[in-house]
């Protein structure tokens, strides 16, 4: 409010005052809700997404099939615990220390970077499902995403370089809680009632094993790590 | 690192930078998008389309405004279409949030009084809510306000006097019976 019209004042100070504080005032920003809407629907740059209708059908469709990021994605962990496997320590007593060392150490930091990124995801998902739980829903769209990190988490689970017993604590309660909104999400004849209920619990598993807040330790930047 | 660098980042598919850049805006555009739809829904939609645009049209910006004016432009541009499409903030159903509110202030202030000073904001001319909106309630400069609107200073400012003219006309009475 620098500068004000010519000739013409504003309106009675109380009145703008009550029509800031009445007029369609704005409750507090709901920043990581609508991050994680806006990361999931996020696409390599070069596609088009011409609304947000387009945005939310293209995942509609896109979570009834494989995801094109999954397969990008499992293929990055793939790869990494297929190389982790294969450089693994022998059992052999005269395999060198040295040269295992280093060749263990440049795909550790591949899987760790997949990792990071799998957990963002896998935050980002937990954050819409708890913003739709809040309002009562349980949108069967998920179920879909849920299955594709569910495989990724037990990936991770077993591979040789998964060996930080917290992360392993993580993707235990992770797999938990996705196997527990796999199975609200994907049971046809479920009625919304007992669906809710479940999903409830389920995320109440999620709050009381403060998993959100470990993966956030781990993500510090909050989800969108893509690679870093 | 500044907008310009982060914007470069996210050009190249940087989701981080990207996340930085929505969380120095994300406020201030929500607010403005609720501001003019009156509903959360819509100001989450608005807000959530604003920024999928803005991480579509990266290589539009050219880095001669600021990143926030760009992005408000954006904003604007999708809640005036969102609106005018769903024609919702001069008839919007009042939420059952909205009417606890409503109790709560009625002690404070005489209803009818509110809602004929609510009610003519709403009444306003599209051109003259905006400026209205982002000049009085949400305090943007006639400045920013000229560059996301893509007009002149002046103009902003004559919206802004005919926007306050228009208000006064229509609530002469009630203005001065709520001050």
């Amino acid at each position: 409010m620098d500068d004000e019209p010519m000739g013409e004042e504003p309106i009675d100070p109380e009145v703008t005052e009550m029509l800031r504080g009445r007029y369609n005032a704005p409750p507090e920003t709901p920043r990581d809700e609508m991050w994680a809407a806006i990361q999931a629907r996020l696409e390599p740059r070069t596609a088009t997404v011409h609304s947000l209708e387009d945005a939310r059908a293209r995942r509609r469709t896109a979570s009834r099939r494989p995801l094109g990021w999954v397969a990008a994605a499992a293929a990055v962990l793939i790869l990494g615990i297929g190389i982790g496997r294969m450089s693994a320590p022998l059992p052999q007593a005269t395999a060198p220390v040295a040269p295992v060392a280093s060749a263990v150490a440049p795909n550790a930091g591949v899987q760790r970077a997949a990792t990071v990124n799998h957990l963002g995801r896998t935050e980002a998902l937990l954050t819409l499902v708890r913003a739709d739980a809040r309002d009562g829903r349980v949108d069967p769209a998920m179920g879909g995403w849920a299955r594709g990190l569910l495989s990724q988490t037990r990936l991770l689970l077993d591979s040789p370089n998964t060996t930080d017993p917290a992360m392993r604590d993580l993707l235990g309660d992770l797999e938990l809680v996705l196997v527990q909104i796999v199975r609200v999400t994907e049971v046809e004849g479920v009625d919304q009632g007992r669906a809710r209920t479940e999903m409830n619990l389920a995320l109440q598993g999620l709050e009381d094993r403060d998993v959100l807040p470990r993966i956030q330790a781990v993500v510090p930047a909050g989800p969108g790590m893509a690679g870093t | 690192m500044n907008d310009l660098e982060l914007v470069e980042r996210a050009k190249g598919g940087d989701q981080v930078a990207f996340k930085r850049l929505y969380d120095a805006n994300v406020d201030r555009i929500y607010r403005l998008t609720y501001r003019m739809a009156g509903s959360d829904d819509l100001a989450r939609d608005f807000t959530q389309e604003t920024f999928l645009r803005a991480w579509q049209r990266l290589d539009q910006f050219r880095g001669d405004a600021a990143f926030s004016t760009w992005l408000h432009s954006i904003a604007v541009s999708v809640s005036l279409n969102g609106i005018r499409k769903a024609d919702r903030h001069r008839k919007r159903e009042r939420s059952l949030e909205d009417a606890a509110h409503l109790a709560r202030t009625r002690a404070e202030v005489e209803p009818e009084v509110r809602e004929r000073l609510q009610g003519a904001v709403d009444e306003l001319p599209e051109i003259y809510r905006t400026v209205f909106l982002m000049h009085d309630l949400e305090g943007y400069s006639h400045g920013e306000i000229a560059e996301t609107l893509g007009v002149a200073e002046g103009t902003s400012k004559a919206r802004l006097f005919r926007a306050r003219a228009r208000l006064r006309a229509s609530l002469g009475d009630a203005m001065q019976e709520y001050a």
